[in-house]
């Protein structure tokens, strides 16, 4: 709730302030409020924010640099549509006036937030201090709370038996297997030591657990999660109601191939925002690529990619090879089999295969987006211009342990026939290193200079 | 031309300078190192923190370095921050115009005791 708060406050601060470290400052904000709990720390933290607010705001406003606004200015002469706005030099005055409103309910209203976080205390534990232990009034209510969504209480037996079940799914399917036996003994003997006794709450336990695992595996995509309210069973695979609502989701959205065009120069470009699933996307894929056939150079922009289908990495793949290439393997543990993913026979009438391409990345490209990206950078046929991605190859599922708890393991391995290894935690790093936002006049030039050459 | 922000030199953006003389840091770190280093009197709030950040960001004072996790606290990655060459150079003439304040405090014997 108060970090709701917080990111409402934030608005106040001009857009190209909020773009850049918007999200760094909610972060930070999310920092303290967890390292700062208590009635005297929180109100002291609330206080200097709004003391914060009121020095920086105006400071950022004043200070705007005339060049920058320039430079906003200039990128929209570029051909592409865009969306960018010059920013004024002082907020709108409604601004300036919902953000003392907001101000005065916030500092109003804080004692009251702080008393019921007060009941959640040990739901948000912090990664760096051991739990407390519950004073027994609160936990006689959080048991009275818990009954009432229909948990049962968490005793002893109840979390022997989450944490038993947590290790036969990391020794069944945790992508590598001396990691999962590291991590079990850990459990097993944090167990025994008592150091689980104090969470007798879900969530606190749940991320207690989250910790210990990591601790052992430092692998952030294991993880245990706790629902308060009872999980619904989900079917192993997708509804054909569901199917039809990511088909229609698909056509409403052109299979998420936000821009295909032709630049000056005869560049073909193509923002696609996922890899989606081949099944309905197929042919979109196929069009797409179809339209760009004459260009004489083509540039992928994944910087707003999040993912999807390794089935849709090699088809588009297929583009630009004119034999079947080998670009990854899929190594899953809990069958343990690997599966070799390969682009398809080369497309008739093709013309792209030997065509200079490049790929745009920032630090949100995610998981098949990255995927795409290394494997066009190991196989040294794309030039890589951006960010460094976010590092996610492993691929987990989330695990039903009973009705509120669950774990997510990651259990297939991504293997680069070419470097052995992946992307996971260190992310996929760009041939030419340049922010996210230059990414794609970076790529213009050089492949405008790459086709003067030639 | 436009103004220097940082011209002269506020005392937030000093103190965010010699939080990177020794290695580099995310935000919170930089907001935890100042708060130790000043005995815990500038507590920079997010506001003035990344608007410093920004300013000495502009003025090449600091860079930023990639993205990395802080194991102590979760596996979210973080952008860090690095002392430039002249932003060391900067907080160095900065403490020396500090020292001659002092040096003239000290001489007007507004200061008590003799270490400070």
């Amino acid at each position: 709730m108060s970090e709701k708060i917080y990111a409402w406050l934030l608005r106040l601060y001009p857009s190209h302030f909020r773009k850049a470290y918007g999200y760094e400052a909610l972060q930070l904000f999310r920092d303290r409020a967890r390292d700062e709990k208590g009635f005297f720390p929180s109100l002291r933290l609330w206080l200097e924010l709004l003391a914060d607010l009121a020095i920086s705001v105006p400071h950022v406003y004043c200070h705007v640099r005339p060049e920058l606004i320039g430079a906003s200015a200039q990128q929209r002469s570029d051909g592409v549509p865009s969306f960018h706005v010059l920013e004024g030099e002082l907020p709108h005055p409604g601004a300036l006036l919902f953000g003392g409103v907001l101000a005065l309910v916030t500092l109003g209203g804080f004692p009251i937030l702080l008393s019921h976080a007060g009941n959640n205390a040990t739901s948000q534990q912090s990664f760096s201090q051991p739990p407390a232990p519950p004073q027994k009034t609160q936990d006689a209510t959080r048991t009275n709370d818990r009954t009432a969504a229909g948990a049962p209480e968490l005793d002893a037996a109840l979390r022997h038996s989450v944490i038993a079940k947590a290790i036969e799914y990391l020794k069944q399917y945790y992508i590598y297997p001396e990691v999962a036996q590291q991590t079990a003994d850990a459990l097993l003997a944090h167990e025994r030591s008592g150091d689980d006794d104090a969470a007798t709450d879900g969530a606190a336990f749940a991320q207690l657990l989250t910790r210990q695992m990591n601790d052992v595996s430092h692998d952030g995509q294991l993880i245990m999660v706790y629902q308060p309210v009872r999980m619904p069973e989900r079917p192993p695979r997708p509804t054909s109601e569901e199917i039809a609502q990511y088909r229609r989701e698909m056509e409403a959205n052109r299979c998420t191939f936000q821009k295909v065009e032709v630049l000056p120069h005869n560049i073909g470009y193509i923002k696609l925002n996922s890899f989606p699933d081949p099944s309905v996307c197929r042919a979109k894929a196929a069009a797409a690529m179809a339209s760009l056939n004459n260009a004489d150079a083509i540039i992928f922009d994944l910087r707003d990619n999040r993912g999807g289908s390794a089935t849709t990495v090699a088809l588009l793949a297929t583009y630009l090879f004119d034999h079947p290439t080998h670009l990854n393997d899929f190594y899953d543990r809990g069958a343990n089999s690997t599966e070799e993913s390969w682009t398809l026979p080369p497309i008739p009438g093709n013309k792209l295969s030997d065509k200079p391409a490049y790929v745009l990345t920032s630090a949100t490209s995610f998981s098949a987006a990255e995927g795409f990206s290394y494997d066009l950078k190991m196989l040294k046929r794309a030039t890589l211009v951006g960010e460094t991605t976010s590092g996610r190859s492993h691929m987990g599922m989330a695990h039903q342990i009973d009705d509120h708890f669950m774990i997510r393991v990651p259990g297939i391995r991504v293997i680069n026939p070419i470097s052995k290894t992946n992307w996971e935690g260190t992310g996929v790093e760009p041939d030419v290193k340049v922010k996210a936002a230059d990414a794609l006049e970076t790529a213009k030039k050089l492949a405008q200079s790459k086709l003067q050459k030639k | 031309m436009p103004k220097r922000k940082l011209s002269p030199l506020p005392s937030a953006a000093f103190q965010i300078l010699l939080s990177l003389v020794d290695e580099d840091l995310h935000g919170y770190g930089i907001m935890r190192q100042v708060a130790h280093q000043t005995g815990g009197r500038m507590r920079l709030g997010p506001g003035t923190l990344y608007s410093s950040i920004q300013s000495l960001l502009e003025d090449r004072l600091i860079e930023e370095v990639d993205l990395r996790e802080d194991a102590k606290l979760g596996h979210q990655r973080r952008r860090y921050y690095r002392l430039t060459s002249t932003g060391r150079k900067l907080a160095r003439s900065e403490a020396e115009r500090l020292a001659d304040l002092l040096r003239v405090a000290r001489a007007k014997k507004i200061l008590r005791g003799d270490y400070v």
